[in-house]
């Protein structure tokens, strides 16, 4: 079966999957692995039961879910009863089971509680039934050394591989793996290293860990020791190319390996406001408790001094001491107040999030994908509320902000501007404007975004050299590889750039096509003329150098070709080029319409010239002192009078509308920070493009970023700093118009010797706090070339020093961690598989639904819980806290003042559906009022709604209502003939009149449905039997008109406070501010008119490729090119500085999917 | 598959799905709270004034006979040893007290309302259940069993206190005692002498109070609580019903008769009153005390200023306050340059 997979199945991709790591501290290398030695690890395979663990080494399967059919029930209990309310209900069941306490009976809390934690637990089990059901568990597998000929069973299994890859060709390797490897494996002569050949060897490394971009440990093989390095590992979610045959050995697995160790755990989330309530409860627990101790005091005290002359009641104490009926009478009490922390409360809590949820399900306008077949999904139904807060968005780039599709779109030759100038933004989404006629080129496969007949003619037509250099530079100076398939006309490319990816597809659209490269040449087609070019030296991409230039060598003589940055290549042109500045115009026109710009130019070297330069070049190679200053300096020799041929304008396409939702989302006051593994420039670039940053943003960067944040107090320095460069005045207006650039490593490398800076940031909490401070000043910040585990400390960052709810979004595997780690994680539901999405919180198909998720779900959602929440705890505070009172009339004795069953038929029946319907259907304006006035967000984010003062408010104006509810029938009853039944039945009256009341002033928005709900409310009050242990009561306390006069008047004064504060707010506010309809929907285009070029080399990694291409290790034509998923061995080379954004993103996918 | 089921899963596109169900949003302005405000404060000072109006007219009259003065009649049988004494109480009446007059005794600093005191009966015992005749339910205890471990019917605490002064009215008409008729009928709740409470079906009453003891203060068995009215003994008498109704606080009064026959029908005439009581119950030991009440009723019910009062002063409060919510809103809508 794998053989036949093999034949004729060169391209499949192999997907490994990958664990990464780099530490600058040394480990013990104690994990050890053997080769094809089944019986080794068969013993220490890890084996769980229940909770415990033991055994060494996991097997492959990748749990994402908890619950097995044994420890369901244990744990969800276990878990259920870690909320201090579900103890608190449990100890109230058992002590209304015993007689001696029991004030009222047992079906009052249990019945409830049993509810709750079923609901609670089922809920629970389907979340994780569904999140088993898309993580199947995979076949198990242990570490063995194995050909990967099968890679299909193989490659989600093992989560980190080394290996080596004999190729039908013996040489052919993936050049990321290191030559002390090749020494190892692949250098073996024979072409077929025997598949079947039982392979021994013990590997010794470190224990598994979450360092991705790290890896130590030894090989012994045959004797001899061999280390291994980060190089030699392939984490899971790597893609191989050009080979079909690989033989690793499985290192870590399952739940060992690298990625998931760095996934983070599953971890609980809870919101802000379940925190807040759960100390408000709490502290209303402690209250009741207080109380109790009081009444029991009282009753104690009552029963030394009062009822012990009186024959009657003495008589009942039976003996006890006061203390003994003091003691009872405590536990009686805590159970009648216990309903003023009703278990419904949370029942209906509960009930309201998944209805939120299932809304955000609904809602056909948060539709995406085709047909808008994939809806918008909670798959977390607890955090909804903190929708309506989010402070802090932290996104991914790639494939959330962009499409990472780039387009050649725009160039520039000779002063001349080609292609449509038209705004990126404003085309539609496959704008393929493929009106040139490319038939005469046989290479051609589409997907040119230039097209301008224009040039095509004058490319054609000859005359126009300074264009055909243009595109022969294109074609040359760059370090992509080729590909030919079976069957296809035109070679494949395969960059580790799409920027460069973009520009040699683009020339091989018009004509000039790059065929072939091997180490020392080059071969192209230009306009069906086939041409070798010799390469003489390459010299490669740096983010210091911003450049690249290649060195050939034609019949025609050597010449130097050139692209790079403007500004790098600007400074570097001869005298008075030509062109210069219609050029600089046109860099400028590409600057507005967000385009990438990099300028083309060439230099021709004469041969002697070279030959010099390539003498000292080889001294300088010997040279071991100030190595890379002398490079550098060679370099800049070299690349210097350089001729400018033009500029390529490349759109990194943004997904659909971003830039309106993120200058809306910046609007309703959320901080968006994007977190990229791309470098810097295309970040930036990314941040003008969305409108994350304003064209006229100042950009605070490196040195000067540093500087402030050494500084003892970086806002002082900061707003100081601007007031000498005099470029803003106004402090406020400053910080908004800065923007903080952060380089993961770049930072920190320089000047402290801390792994990175996020890993300081944290460590040091004033770090932490001074970035923080500043970040707070500056309209965004970009993080740049972070790791996954960086993204999630920059979160952990942003929550430990800010108050701000954070939410992360992202599209890969890349992002779990930080999704995880944000208060909500959002996925977005794309191409590239599920891990996002399995894991967070909310999924969404596009980015631009997050102004609705947030804007119109997430504002609704805090409105409403907020409200239902406050309104609930103000219900059954006030209905229950009167027992406080009656205590004292009733000798403390723990009587209730409501008959049983309306104890707990009010929270249930009489007064849960008004605010059911608060809950579900509360609108304060409308959908289209939210989107078109985001400043209405800022509520949430200020904790408005629901914060501890606004608790304590609603508590207070609780206790006053009981106490009206109390005394003021009190007064009525004093020493009349009316009996305890009727003053219970006015109590209740009046409690369920101002509960009512107080619904119909919260409730903004009435539907039918909230009208219904109160009709119905008052109907099973009173049309049902009210009196199950009073009987009579209803006959004879209705008719009564002072039971009724009572009841009004109790239940107006009770809410007389909140509806005299109601009526202030609407006297002291207008209220129809926001019902004007939208002002202004702020849909401009791009402003125009600024002179901040962006230039950049869009190269995904820190460093070109090119020391591979021309460092020898392999002398074959072909080199095998690498998926950007795939770079990850050259990440490693360059010790963690720089990672590929979407390296480890596919934890699942099949690994010859296609 | 999987894409089936959502579709399948799709809902409709309904109002309630996509939250756009019509609703109607009130528009509050001052222009509306206001004027509401005081429109509610001067319905409420209206029903103050109704109620308050209609409580002037009851007519009260309150007469302690706790004993406590020396002064007092009943001060001879303050002593709690001394059984079957009785004292009388006169007064006059200078108008015509307007019928019909409802007669009260009253207590205070009496906790009916206690939670031990308020469980200490039995219900299926009281509903006429012969089974708890000889079993009567532990909440009944200490007065469950008597010392001969005969079961006690009614037992417990509440039934065992029961009330058992007695009271005569007499006008003195030139210098005779006329018997002003009790109208004892009806002063319980009918639905706790036709649901709640019932005898057992046994007849003669008595034979099922067979093998039972009466409560240890009850000077007579429960079948023979009123001599005169077969009919009114057992569970049902109508002042045991009444005693059994607690009261929700320690001060409370419990209707003792009505006068409503013969010559008082209207009510009771001008002229001089003497109440002889049969003063058996013992407050002073917890200095309690025990009044008569002689009140007539108007539509809502018994004499209670309070209520009229509370009512005048939350609406006055309401007036007052938008009065004040005037003032700052023309305050800060038409700043003082307006």
């Amino acid at each position: 079966m794998p053989s036949s997979n093999l034949v004729g199945n060169r391209e499949r991709q192999f997907v490994v999957v990958i664990g990464f790591s780099l530490t600058l501290y040394l480990t013990d290398i104690t994990w050890e692995v053997r080769a094809n030695s089944r019986h080794f690890h068969k013993h220490r395979r890890r084996r769980s039961f229940l909770c415990f663990r033991w055994g060494r080494y996991a097997d492959n399967v990748v749990r994402s879910f908890k619950y097995s059919p044994l420890t369901f029930l244990p744990l969800t209990l276990y878990e259920q009863f870690q909320r201090a309310a579900n103890l608190y209900f449990l100890l109230m069941v058992v002590m209304q089971c015993v007689p001696a306490i029991s004030s009222i009976p047992w079906y009052t809390t249990t019945i409830p509680l049993v509810i709750v934690l079923s609901v609670r637990g089922l809920k629970d089990l389907a979340n994780d039934l569904v999140r088993s059901l898309t993580h199947p568990p995979i076949t198990r597998l242990s570490p063995s050394l194995s050909s990967l000929t099968n890679w299909r069973g193989f490659t989600n299994v093992n989560s980190l591989f080394f290996l080596s890859i004999p190729t039908p060709f013996s040489l052919c390797l993936p050049f990321y793996l290191s030559p002390s490897f090749l020494l190892l494996f692949a250098p073996h002569p024979t072409p077929s290293l025997p598949l079947s050949l039982p392979l021994s060897g013990i590997v010794l490394c470190e224990e598994p860990n979450s360092r991705l971009y790290t890896f130590r440990g030894e090989l012994h093989w045959r004797g001899e020791r061999h280390p291994l390095d980060s190089e030699h590992i392939l984490l899971r979610g790597t893609v191989l190319r050009n080979t079909d045959t690989a033989f690793g050995m499985a290192i870590y697995t399952g739940s060992d390996s690298k990625i998931l160790r760095n996934v983070g755990q599953l971890r609980v989330k809870r919101t802000q406001i379940e925190k807040v309530l759960n100390k408000v409860v709490i502290g209303v627990m402690l209250f009741l408790l207080l109380m109790a101790l009081l009444l029991a005091v009282g009753s104690g005290v009552f029963q030394g001094r009062v009822s012990s002359q009186i024959e009657v009641l003495s008589a009942l104490t039976r003996g006890n001491s006061p203390i003994y009926t003091a003691f009872l009478t405590y536990w009686s009490y805590v159970i009648l107040l216990s309903p003023a922390m009703p278990m419904s409360l949370y029942i209906t809590f509960e009930m309201i999030h998944v209805l939120h949820s299932l809304f955000i399900g609904w809602d056909v306008e948060m539709r995406g994908g085709v047909e808008r077949s994939i809806p918008a999904q909670a798959r977390n139904t607890s955090l909804n509320e903190e929708l309506g807060q989010v402070g802090h968005l932290l996104s991914d780039k790639t494939g959330t902000l962009t499409q990472n599709r780039l387009l050649f779109r725009q160039c520039c030759i000779a002063g001349n501007v080609y292609g449509k100038d038209e705004l990126p933004s404003l085309c539609p989404t496959s704008a393929s404007p493929q009106t040139l006629d490319l038939s005469w080129n046989p290479f051609s496969c589409g997907g040119l975004y230039l097209s301008d007949q224009r040039l095509v003619d004058k490319l054609r037509g000859q005359q126009c050299t300074q264009s055909r250099q243009f595109l022969t530079t294109l074609a040359l100076c760059h370090t992509v590889m080729t590909e030919w398939r079976n069957g296809e006309g035109a070679p494949v490319y395969q960059a580790a750039s799409p920027d460069e990816e973009a520009l040699v597809g683009a020339a091989r659209e018009l004509g000039w096509v790059f065929l072939s490269r091997t180490r020392d040449s080059l071969t192209v087609s230009e306009l069906g003329v086939k041409r070798h070019y010799q390469l003489l030296t390459l010299l490669d991409f740096t983010s210091q150098r911003r450049r690249m230039s290649v060195l050939g060598k034609t019949d025609g003589g050597l010449k130097l070709y050139c692209k790079g940055a403007d500004i790098v290549i600007l400074e570097r042109l001869q005298k008075d080029c030509p062109h210069l500045e219609s050029t600089e115009r046109a860099l400028d026109l590409f600057a507005q319409s967000c385009l990438r710009t990099l300028c083309i130019a060439e230099r021709t070297v004469s041969e002697a010239k070279w030959e010099e330069w390539s003498k000292t070049m080889a001294q300088a190679a010997m040279t071991t002192r100030n190595h890379d200053d002398m490079l550098e300096q060679l370099h800049d020799d070299m690349e210097r009078d350089l001729k400018l041929l033009g500029v390529t304008a490349i759109e990194d396409r943004l997904q659909d509308g971003v830039p309106e939702t993120i200058s809306l989302l910046r609007q309703a006051g959320l901080k968006v920070w994007v977190l990229t593994g791309d470098k810097k420039e295309t970040a930036v670039n990314i941040g003008y493009a969305c409108r994350l940053l304003d064209p006229d943003t100042r950009l605070l960067e490196g040195d000067e970023l540093r500087q402030l944040l050494q500084s003892p107090d970086p806002e002082i320095t900061f707003s100081k700093g601007k007031g000498t460069e005099l470029w803003c005045v106004d402090r406020e207006r400053a910080g908004e118009k800065s923007a903080l650039v952060l380089t993961g490593p770049e930072l920190v490398n320089i000047h402290y010797r801390s792994k990175d800076l996020e890993n300081l940031l944290i460590q040091e909490p004033e770090w932490g706090a001074r970035f923080m401070s500043l970040a707070g000043l500056c309209q965004s910040v970009l993080c740049c070339r972070v790791t996954p585990g960086q993204k999630a400390d920059v979160v952990t960052l942003v929550r430990k020093n800010t108050a701000s709810i954070t939410m992360a979004i992202g599209d890969g595997a890349n992002d779990v961690n930080m999704i995880k780690t944000a208060h909500i994680g959002v996925g977005l539901a794309g191409v590239e598989g599920g891990q996002a999405v399995q894991n967070a919180d909310y999924a969404l198909a596009k980015f631009s639904f997050l102004q609705r998720l947030l804007l119109v779900h997430g504002r609704w959602s805090y409105r409403r819980i907020a409200v239902f929440l406050r309104y609930f705890l103000y219900k059954t505070c006030s209905f229950a806290l009167v027992h406080i009172w009656f205590g004292f009339f009733n000798g403390f004795s723990a009587q209730s003042l409501y008959e049983n069953w309306f104890i707990i038929l009010y929270t249930v029946f009489y007064t849960a559906m008004p605010v059911e319907c608060l809950g579900i259907f509360e609108q304060d304006v409308s959908a289209e009022c939210s989107l078109s006035w985001p400043e209405l967000y800022k509520v949430g984010q200020r904790q408005e709604l629901f914060n501890t003062w606004l608790l304590a408010a609603t508590l207070l104006h609780a206790l006053y209502t009981s106490l009206v509810l109390f005394f003021m029938p009190l007064g009525v009853f004093y020493n009349s003939a009316l009996d305890y039944q009727t003053m219970a039945v006015t109590v209740s009256i009046a409690s369920l009149f101002s509960a009512t009341i107080e619904i119909i002033l919260l409730t903004r928005h009435w539907t039918k449905w909230s009208v219904a709900a109160m009709c119905v409310s008052f109907g099973l009050f009173f049309k049902s039997p009210v009196d199950y242990y009073f009987p009579g009561v209803s006959q004879n306390a209705f008719p009564s008109p002072v039971v009724w006069f009572t009841a009004l008047l109790t239940a107006w004064t009770a809410v007389l406070p909140s509806f005299t504060i109601r009526t202030l707010n609407i006297i002291l506010t207008n209220p129809d501010r926001h019902r004007h309809g939208p002002v202004e929907l702020q849909k401009s285009g791009f402003r125009r008119g600024d002179s901040h070029r962006r230039s950049s080399y869009a190269m995904s990694q820190g460093r070109g490729i090119g020391r591979l291409i021309t460092s020898g290790a392999s002398r074959r034509i072909t080199f095998p090119p690498v998926d950007r998923r795939g770079t990850l061995g050259d990440n490693v080379t360059l010790a963690g500085q720089t990672q590929s954004d979407d390296a480890p993103k596919n934890i699942t996918e099949n690994g010859s999917s296609k | 598959m999987k894409e089936e089921l959502e579709t399948a899963n799709r809902p409709d596109n309904t109002a309630f799905t996509q939250q756009r169900l019509p609703a109607w949003q009130p528009m509050l302005s001052a222009g509306i709270v206001i004027p509401g405000f005081v429109l509610i404060g001067l319905a409420f000072i209206g029903i103050g004034v109704a109620l308050f109006i209609a409580s002037q007219n009851i007519t009260v009259l309150e007469k302690d006979y706790t004993g406590v003065e020396i002064t007092s009649d009943c001060y001879k049988c303050s002593n709690p040893s001394d059984k079957n004494c009785t004292c009388k109480l006169d007064f006059s009446l200078s108008n015509l007290f307007e019928g019909p007059v409802f007669f009260y005794y009253g207590l205070s600093n009496y906790f009916q309302s206690q939670r031990s005191y308020g469980v200490s009966k039995d219900d299926y015992q009281l509903s006429g259940d012969l089974d708890y005749f000889k079993t009567p339910i532990s909440a009944c205890s200490p007065y469950q069993y008597d010392a001969n471990q005969n079961p006690i019917v009614p037992c417990g605490s509440l039934a065992n206190s029961m009330f058992n002064d007695t009271f005569k009215l007499y006008q003195i008409v030139n210098g005779t005692k006329k018997l002003v008729p009790f109208d004892g009928k009806g002063i319980a709740w009918w639905t706790d002498y036709n649901i709640k409470y019932r005898n057992p079906s046994v007849t003669p009453l008595k034979n099922a109070f067979n093998g039972t003891v009466k409560p240890p203060f009850w000077s007579k068995p429960a079948y023979e609580l009123d001599t005169s009215d077969p009919s009114n003994n057992g569970f049902v008498n109508q002042d045991f019903l009444v005693w059994m109704r607690r009261a929700a606080l320690p001060d409370f009064r419990k209707l003792y008769r009505r006068i409503t026959e013969g010559d008082y029908a209207s009510g009771l005439p001008a002229g001089n009153y003497s109440l002889e009581i049969g003063y058996n119950y013992p407050v002073l030991s917890f200095g309690g005390r025990k009044k008569v009440v002689f009140s007539n009723v108007s539509w809502m019910g018994g004499k209670n200023q309070f209520l009229g009062i509370a009512y005048l002063v939350v609406g006055s409060l309401c007036v007052v306050m938008s009065t004040v919510m005037l003032i700052v809103y023309a305050k800060f809508k038409f700043p003082e340059d307006d």
